[in-house]
């Protein structure tokens, strides 16, 4: 049953997926690994997409990821899916939530989960490079842009804006 | 303050969110906050660094908490249904359009190239990550144990590596707390003779 399945994946994702924003790519690789319900590269357009539409880049690329699965009913299970642990947790949580920062556990599971989650964004990072970055043109592009986003934060949409039209004159002239 | 009144202040704060959870907390401040007084400045730094603690998107979680705040569970479900309102019904339309799209030339060039901004950010992504997570040999250990077993066996779920993530941390923590209690025993101690 594809609904179910929807919502127990993304369930699993929003249990699993510590420190917000890109948090949930590693999950959502593993997803497209087992499942097959969108591509790698099916996952790096929804990406593309999430960051430059309005609402968290988590919400967006559950839904489009269920819309693209199963439809409209899809999108809404896997947003469901998504929530539904962190509807369960900040409503035990909230109003005894002061005591749980400074307790030791809380704040060991903190320290090892940081790297942890550091590492499970690089291995897709790693192979979206590997399946993108296919010629000079996107490697030029890829070194300039990192390279400017070091030195100034600007908003995603200026890099989308810049490898965008940077992809289409590519596509067009060669 | 009514129901209705929660869900739309966090749809608007839906709608007007862009890229990313960080970008949540100024808008956060700015409305609940300073317009609408519904929670302290306190408050709001408290929920949104326990949210960043949490599992799962920080934009969501920290609506739960202001709407709990508010109105308790049934407050925290009409923030939640606010702030994911927007986000949801865009990208509908935007998947359906997309499809129809994805099949140009120009448009898969566009996408392609998008595709390389997205690396950027993400590696942006890692590299702040890095910065506050990295910070002794342990914490390195880590880093190089989950890269090397995630690429080894390329099937595991992140999922079961952040479980024993859990169960790492919480057994580092019986430790961390075990010799907390030697020491001010110790000091104690200390203190009588």
């Amino acid at each position: 049953m594809i609904y179910l399945n929807l919502i127990k994946e993304f369930f699993i994702t929003g249990l699993f997926a510590f420190g917000g924003g890109y948090s949930t790519v590693p999950f959502l690789a593993h997803i497209s690994d087992v499942y097959h319900w969108y591509s790698q590269s099916e996952l790096t357009h929804m990406l593309a997409i999430a960051a430059i539409t309005p609402g968290p880049v988590g919400i967006n690329v559950a839904t489009y990821a269920g819309v693209k699965t199963a439809g409209i009913l899809g999108a809404l299970c896997a947003t469901f899916g998504e929530v539904l642990p962190a509807i369960i947790m900040v409503n035990l949580i909230a109003g005894v939530c002061a005591k749980y920062k400074e307790n030791v556990y809380f704040k060991s599971i903190i320290y090892v989960l940081k790297p942890v989650s550091c590492a499970l964004l690089t291995i897709p990072v790693i192979s979206m490079i590997r399946d993108n970055v296919n010629n000079i043109f996107a490697a030029v592009i890829l070194m300039c842009l990192l390279i400017y986003s070091f030195k100034s934060k600007k908003s995603p949409l200026f890099y989308f804006v810049i490898s965008g039209m940077a992809g289409l004159i590519y596509t067009l002239c060669f | 303050m009514k129901l209705i009144e929660i869900y739309f202040e966090f749809f608007k704060i839906g709608a007007i969110l862009l890229g990313g959870g960080y970008v949540i907390f100024p808008i956060l401040k700015s409305e609940l906050v300073e317009k609408k007084n519904w929670i302290t400045l306190d408050e709001l730094t408290e929920y949104f660094a326990l949210s960043q603690s949490l599992p799962g998107i920080i934009a969501v979680n920290t609506a739960l908490f202001v709407g709990n705040k508010c109105r308790k569970f049934i407050g925290s479900i009409f923030a939640l249904a606010g702030v994911i309102t927007a986000p949801v019904i865009a990208i509908i339309l935007i998947a359906n359009i997309l499809n129809l799209l994805v099949n140009s030339k120009s448009v898969q060039g566009i996408l392609w190239g998008v595709s390389i901004g997205i690396v950027v950010l993400l590696i942006n992504s890692v590299r702040d990550i890095w910065k506050t997570s990295i910070i002794d040999k342990f914490t390195f250990l880590i880093f190089i144990a989950v890269v090397v077993l995630d690429l080894k066996f390329s099937k595991i779920s992140p999922a079961h590596i952040v479980i024993a993530a859990l169960i790492i941390g919480i057994i580092r923590g019986y430790f961390v707390s075990r010799s907390l209690k030697r020491e001010a025993k110790e000091e104690a101690e200390n203190d009588l003779s």
